[in-house]
């Protein structure tokens, strides 16, 4: 434990007052009419190697807000195919919040499938995280491989994620999608997990860990979506779910391989709230990944052509006879998939704080420390999963943001109670 | 060459022809279902632990479908039997008996798509090498269901 491994009572001082400095400056830096500006960031934590850093949450550390739209299917992911006039078409799309972190191994189960019609060569229609992933597993197995696609991967809403390990978030809908299913998960979560590690320490931190920890004024218990037998709609009547326990959960099959939540005790906690747990959890720098990917794609001949499609028939217009479809949100009107449920989330990002190299949750409100910067996230209201479901609006809301930060500064503030 | 000696040769290659079988596609019923049965039965004793209950492997270890079959396919159907024969399982190479490597063989043809019928799989040899691995044509009615 790296961050812990001074005496007692020096860590403590030494993280709650770094710590509660930060907060003091965010809270101020939230207040309307308040412009502490760039001189607002705290003194630099006492204790160098050893001391968790504090974030710079303050509103002028705010570079960015991204939103995006995830393709929930009820189903799971569509890895299914079907003619179009001559051209047989792959799809791999509708990985709901779950496009980056199950990416590989979906991309193995399509691929796997085309080559056996033993092409020689594929269209890749789409360029977000699974078609660009999609088309290198294709070069890789040697094909001759061109991306259609309107937009490069910087462009989708791939790039709009938030960059965690999440295999299954918003991924299926536990009935629709079946005991099947799990296996199928469970198949593409392992898979990928292995494939994201042989980037671990390549130049450029594409993919890394760091700590996690999860907060909380109330002793931290498993939250649990039992059934709420007073709302009678479900995916089955209505066509969305409708509940929290309507969504497929799997992570535990691949808990022997994924790091889990530890309890912190008193001591061990350098911040401002009751309780604390700790976690490592995978994350993904957007920037070098896409160019590492993006390269390797190029490298092994890959060609790139800009081009929109406005239905399945333009499909069969490729000279490519076999075509995966890659097209995530897209795919719901391109292919009529119904299907597809929109679920709205959105990102704020601060600056880069590589020396606060952590995450912090509290509230519903997450601080994610990365390489392209601190990925904030305000799931407020507390509706869990259903947050944001059947909801197509993709334009960021500033202001959902900012009152994030404003939710999770109290976590940095020193506490006198603890701090006498 | 006079027609003297032009005419026994060519009989001569016409009954080599008919003598030797056309080769035949996986697609054409060539192994029994309860060959596949009893495929199934030894895939979960001597092969599972490795490739995976549902022939799914790991990112280490080949998946036995998709471009599995594929790696194997435009060949004849020997070579994926007789590779079985030689090196696998590989803890223990060699131990599996010709009939039993065969037995697998029609398995994993059936979990990739490919059809049973009446024809007994030979336990590999000449019998065996005329039959030519092509996968099962992959449409939307036969796509191959992931695992």
């Amino acid at each position: 434990m790296a961050q812990f491994d001074r005496s007692s009572i020096e860590r403590r001082a030494m993280l709650r007052g770094s710590l509660g400095a930060a907060a003091l400056l965010g809270l101020q830096a939230c207040a309307p009419a308040t412009n502490l500006g760039r001189a607002g960031i705290p003194t630099p934590g006492t204790g160098g190697k050893g001391s968790l850093r504090p974030m710079r949450i303050t509103r002028d550390q705010l570079i960015d807000v991204k939103c995006c739209i995830r393709p929930l299917r009820a189903a799971g992911p569509n890895l299914g195919t079907q003619m179009v006039g001559d051209t047989l078409v792959i799809h791999n799309y509708g990985h709901g919040g779950s496009g980056w972190s199950l990416s590989w191994g979906s991309a193995e189960i399509a691929v796997s499938k085309a080559l056996t019609a033993l092409p020689r060569e594929v269209a890749v229609v789409g360029c977000g995280i699974i078609g660009l992933t999609t088309a290198v597993v294709a070069l890789q197995a040697g094909l001759k491989v061109t991306i259609y696609a309107r937009e490069s991967i910087q462009q989708t809403r791939s790039f709009r994620a938030s960059g965690s390990f999440t295999p299954d978030s918003r991924v299926a809908l536990a009935d629709p999608a079946g005991p099947v299913f799990g296996d199928l998960w469970e198949r593409m979560a392992r898979y990928s997990w292995k494939a994201f590690r042989t980037y671990l320490g390549v130049a450029g931190n594409p993919v890394e860990f760091n700590d996690s920890y999860q907060l909380s004024d109330a002793p931290i218990t498993r939250r649990l979506s039992p059934p709420d037998p007073s709302i009678g709609e479900s995916f089955a009547t209505a066509g969305a779910p409708r509940q929290n326990s309507e969504f497929g959960h799997y992570s535990d099959r691949i808990r022997d391989i994924v790091p889990q939540s530890q309890p912190l005790s008193d001591e061990e906690n350098p911040f401002n709230v009751a309780h604390a747990s700790r976690s490592s959890h995978m994350i993904f720098n957007f920037a070098s990944y896409a160019h590492l990917l993006l390269s390797e794609f190029f490298a092994r001949g890959g060609q790139f052509v800009m081009k929109d499609f406005h239905g399945p028939a333009d499909y069969a217009t490729l000279k490519e006879k076999l075509v995966i479809n890659c097209t995530g949100y897209a795919a719901r009107d391109l292919w009529q998939d119904h299907s597809v449920i929109p679920v709205r989330g959105q990102t704020g990002w601060l600056v880069p704080q590589p020396e606060a190299f952590y995450s912090v949750r509290y509230r519903n409100v997450s601080l994610t420390s990365k390489r392209d910067g601190i990925v904030v996230m305000n799931n407020n209201p507390d509706l869990g999963e259903m947050l944001g479901v059947g909801d197509s609006m993709e334009l960021p809301k500033i202001a959902d943001i900012e009152e994030g930060l404003k939710i999770i500064a109290p976590v940095f503030q020193p506490s006198p109670a603890r701090s006498a | 060459m006079s027609a003297r000696f032009i005419m026994p040769a060519l009989m001569v290659a016409i009954l080599s022809i008919a003598a030797t079988p056309a080769p035949v596609s996986t697609r054409t019923g060539i192994y029994t279902q309860a060959q596949a049965a009893d495929g199934a039965k030894l895939y979960a004793i001597r092969c599972a632990i490795c490739h995976g209950r549902q022939l799914e492997g790991s990112y280490e270890i080949p998946a036995l479908q998709g471009r599995f079959i594929a790696n194997w396919s435009r060949a004849p159907l020997t070579n994926l039997n007789d590779y079985i024969a030689r090196a696998m399982p590989q803890f223990a190479p060699g131990s599996l008996k010709s009939d039993e490597t065969a037995k697998i063989v029609a398995y994993l043809l059936k979990e990739n798509g490919l059809p049973a019928g009446s024809q007994t799989l030979p336990s590999g040899g000449a019998a065996m090498a005329r039959i030519m691995l092509e996968p099962a044509p992959l449409t939307a009615e036969v796509a191959l269901q992931a695992k």
